[in-house]
C-alpha cells in the first residue's frame, strides 16, 4: 500500500513537473523587445565558448537596452547524464514560441537542432561552430555560423616563426627554426588550425620546420606534456596547442623547458596566471561577436537564414588576444608585422589555406604541406 | 631521431611516464595476489589526482596532501572490499561503479571546491619536489637522467622493494598469497580470507592513490578532467604481464615507459601516421604479453615432460 502511494505521488509529481515547464504559447506583439534564448549544452564558467556567447549577448543588451533586446540563458549541462535533456529543452523553448531566435552550438547539438528545425518551421535558429546540413532541404529557418580558425592560426604560425629566431627573447634558442604543434586528434577543425599555422610560419620564413604531435584524445594532459617536452627538448622553442585540456600539458612543458606556448579557445594567459610569462597570446573564436552581428542583422531582417557563413578576422569571428600582457611578451617589431599580416588577410591580399568548407584543401595537399615543413 | 633517443632527456621521459603506471601496477599486483582483480584503479587514480591538488593546497604541504590522499585511496579500496566481500557484488561491476563515479564526481567536487570545471587552475596546489642527487648529479649522462627526478619516482621504486619483501618475506604476505592461491586451504589453517582480502585491497588503494597524486602533483602540476587517461587499465595488463609480482611489474612498467618515449620521438619526425605511433606502447605490451605467456607455456610443458 505504502509503495503504491509513493509510486502514485511520484507519477503525479512527474506529470506536474513536465506540465509546468511548458508555458502556454504567447503571440508576439509589436513593440516588445527582441527575445533570444541561448541553449548551452554545458554551463557558464568554461572561460571559453559559452562564456563568450553569454558575454556577447550581455554586451548587446547593454548597447540596445532592455526595451529592445532581452535574452535568456539555459544551462543544460555537458555530461552524458545531461545529454538526455538537450532535445526536450530545445522543444520546450520551441513550444514557448515567444523567442525570436533560439541559439545553440557545437556538433553535440546538431541532432537536436535538426529535428527541432524540421518540426518548428516558423521558429528561427542560430547555430554556431558546426556545419548544419542544409542539403536535406527546407531548413530556411536556420542561420549557421562557423569560424575561420585558419586565419588566426596563420597569425600564430607567423608569430612563432618570427619568435623562434629572435635573439632578444630570453626563452628562445635562435640556432634553429623549429616550432611545435600539439593536436588532440586529426579532424577537419584541427587540420584547419594546422594548415593555417604551417602556412603562416612558412610565409615568414620558408625554412621553418614544424614538429607535429597528436595526443590521441582531448584529456590526457600528462601525455600531452611528455609529447610537448620531447618537442621542446629537440629544438622547438615555441609551440601551439589545439588539444582541449590535453593541450594544457604543452603549457606546463613550456614552463618546465623555459619555452613558449600559445593558447587556444580561451585567453589561457589569464586562465593560468602562474604560467602567463610562457604564454605570449591565445587564439580565440569570438562566438559573442558573431552572435551580436547575427542578431543585429536579424533585427533589420537581413540575416541570411538557410545559409552557412564563415567568419574570420574581418568580421571579428576569430581574434588574437592583444592585451597588455601580449605587448609585454612579444617584441614590438613582431607585433607590427602581425598587425600588417592581419590587415592583409582582412583586405583579401592573403588567402589562408583551409581544411574546411568548399575551398578545403585535399588530403594530399594537406599531407604535402605537413611534409614540406617536416623536422629533418 | 637517434640523436633524440640517445639524449638523457629520453631516459628521463621513460622514468617519468613509467612512474604512475608502476604505482598502479603494484596496486594491481597485490590485489591479484589476494585473488581479486582490482579494476577500480583508474577511478582511484582519478580521485587521488584531484584530492592531491585539493589537500596539498589546503595544507600548504605536498607531504600532508600525499598522506591524506593515501588515506582516501585506502578508504576507496576498503569501500570496494566492502562491496565485494560483504555485499557479494561482482568485483568488476563494483569497480565500474567506482570508475564512473570518479569521472563525474571529480568534476562535481572541483566545481564545488573552486568553481573550476575543466582545470584546477584556481587551486594553488603544492607539487611533490624533485630530488637532486649531490654526487651522482656530476656524472655525465647518468647524472642528468637520475638527478632531478620527482621524489615520487623514487618512492615508486622503493615501493617495489618493500612490496616484494612484504609479499615474500612476511607472514602477512604469505597469508595474502595463500588466500589468492587457494582460499579454502588458507581458511583451513585459520586464516580469515575476508580480513586478508580487505588488507590487500586497502594497500592496493593506497598504492594507486600515490600514482594518482603523482599525475597532478609531479607529472603535471594541476588537475585536468579525466587525466588518468586509462593508466589504471594499462596497469592491469602490465601487472598480469609481470606475473603479478612487484619486480615483474616494475620491468613491464619500464618497458611501457620506454615504448611511450619512443612513440613521442617517432611523432617528432612524422615517419608514419600518428594513429599507428600512438599504438606503439599498447602493441609493445601486447606482444610482450604474448611472448611471456608463450614462454610460460613452454616451461610448463617441459616440467610436465611432454
Amino acid at each position: 500500500m505504502k509503495k503504491k502511494l509513493v509510486a502514485a505521488t511520484l507519477t503525479a509529481a512527474m506529470i506536474l513537473s513536465t506540465g509546468l515547464v511548458t508555458v502556454p504559447v504567447m503571440a508576439k506583439e509589436d513593440g516588445e523587445p527582441y527575445k533570444a534564448a541561448l541553449l548551452l549544452n554545458g554551463t557558464l564558467g568554461d572561460k571559453s565558448f559559452y562564456d563568450s556567447a553569454n558575454a556577447g549577448l550581455e554586451a548587446l543588451q547593454e548597447e540596445l537596452g532592455d526595451d529592445k533586446f532581452t535574452f535568456k540563458v539555459e544551462q543544460m549541462g555537458a555530461t552524458s547524464a545531461d545529454e538526455a535533456k538537450w532535445e526536450p529543452t530545445m522543444y520546450d523553448y520551441c513550444d514557448d514560441g515567444s523567442y525570436d531566435v533560439i541559439i545553440c552550438g557545437t556538433y553535440q547539438m546538431l541532432d537536436a537542432l535538426t529535428n527541432a528545425a524540421a518540426d518548428y518551421p516558423d521558429q528561427k535558429f542560430i547555430f554556431f561552430d558546426e556545419a548544419f546540413d542544409f542539403s536535406t532541404g527546407g531548413e530556411d529557418n536556420v542561420y549557421n555560423v562557423m569560424y575561420k580558425q585558419n586565419e588566426v592560426s596563420y597569425l600564430i604560425g607567423a608569430m612563432a616563426a618570427m619568435m623562434t629566431t629572435d635573439e632578444s627573447l630570453d626563452m628562445i634558442d635562435p640556432s634553429n627554426k623549429i616550432i611545435g604543434f600539439l593536436g588532440g586528434m586529426e579532424n577537419s577543425v584541427i587540420n584547419d588550425f594546422l594548415v593555417g599555422y604551417i602556412q603562416g610560419a612558412k610565409d615568414v620564413d620558408a625554412d621553418t620546420q614544424v614538429a607535429l604531435a597528436y595526443v590521441g584524445n582531448f584529456y590526457d594532459s600528462a601525455a600531452g606534456k611528455d609529447m610537448a617536452l620531447t618537442q621542446y627538448q629537440n629544438g622547438a622553442d615555441v609551440g601551439f596547442n589545439v588539444a582541449g585540456s590535453a593541450g594544457l600539458g604543452q603549457i606546463e612543458a613550456a614552463v618546465d623547458a623555459k619555452r613558449y606556448a600559445f593558447g587556444v579557445d580561451s585567453d589561457q594567459a589569464a586562465v593560468l596566471p602562474d604560467y602567463a610569462a610562457n604564454i605570449p597570446t591565445s587564439a580565440l573564436k569570438n562566438v559573442g561577436n558573431s552572435l551580436i552581428r547575427a542578431i543585429k542583422e536579424d533585427m533589420d531582417g537581413e540575416l541570411p537564414y538557410g545559409t552557412l557563413e564563415y567568419l574570420g578576422l574581418s568580421d571579428g569571428g576569430v581574434e588574437l588576444v592583444e592585451d597588455d600582457h601580449y605587448k609585454e611578451v612579444v617584441p614590438e617589431e613582431i607585433r607590427t608585422k602581425i598587425e600588417d599580416l592581419k590587415q592583409q588577410i582582412i583586405d583579401g591580399k592573403i588567402t589562408v589555406p583551409t581544411a574546411l568548407g568548399d575551398d578545403a584543401m585535399s588530403e594530399d595537399d594537406i599531407k604535402a604541406l605537413i611534409d614540406s615543413a617536416k623536422v629533418g | 631521431m637517434w640523436k633524440a633517443i640517445l639524449s638523457p632527456d629520453f631516459f628521463s621521459t621513460i622514468l617519468r611516464s613509467a612512474t604512475p603506471i608502476l604505482f598502479a601496477t603494484l596496486a594491481s599486483a597485490i590485489a591479484a595476489k589476494s585473488g581479486i582483480c582490482n579494476m577500480a584503479l583508474e577511478g582511484i587514480m582519478l580521485f587521488s589526482a584531484l584530492f592531491g591538488v585539493i589537500f596539498s593546497s589546503l595544507t600548504h604541504s605536498a607531504w600532508l596532501g600525499l598522506l591524506i590522499t593515501m588515506v582516501i585511496g585506502g578508504l576507496i579500496g576498503m569501500i570496494l572490499a566492502f562491496f565485494i566481500l560483504n555485499l557479494k557484488t561482482d568485483e568488476i561491476l563494483a569497480a565500474i561503479a567506482i570508475n564512473l563515479t570518479a569521472t563525474g564526481g571529480t568534476v562535481l567536487i572541483m566545481v564545488a571546491f573552486s568553481g573550476d570545471r575543466g582545470v584546477s587552475s584556481s587551486i594553488r596546489s603544492v607539487s611533490a619536489p624533485t630530488v637532486t642527487l649531490p654526487l651522482i648529479e656530476k656524472i655525465p649522462f647518468i647524472g642528468s637522467v637520475l638527478s632531478g627526478q620527482n621524489v615520487l619516482t623514487w618512492l615508486a621504486i622503493l615501493a617495489v622493494i618493500l612490496l616484494h619483501l612484504f609479499l615474500y618475506k612476511t607472514p602477512l604476505g604469505l597469508a595474502i598469497r595463500a588466500v589468492g592461491e587457494n582460499k579454502n586451504a588458507a581458511e583451513s589453517v585459520g586464516i580469515s580470507s575476508r580480513k586478508i582480502k580487505y588488507i590487500a585491497l586497502i594497500i592496493s588503494g593506497v598504492l594507486a592513490s600515490m600514482g594518482g597524486f603523482y599525475l597532478s602533483g609531479g607529472y603535471m602540476n594541476m588537475f585536468t578532467k579525466d587525466m588518468s587517461g586509462g593508466r589504471g587499465f594499462i596497469a592491469l595488463a602490465a601487472s598480469s604481464m609481470g606475473g603479478d609480482t612487484p619486480v615483474g611489474g616494475f620491468l613491464v612498467s619500464l618497458l611501457f615507459g620506454l615504448a611511450q618515449a619512443v612513440a613521442n620521438v617517432m611523432q617528432l619526425t612524422s615517419l608514419m601516421p600518428y594513429e599507428i605511433i600512438l599504438m606503439v606502447p599498447y602493441l609493445t605490451t601486447l606482444v610482450g604479453l604474448g611472448v611471456y605467456y608463450y614462454g610460460q607455456k613452454k616451461k610448463k610443458e617441459r616440467l610436465s615432460g611432454k
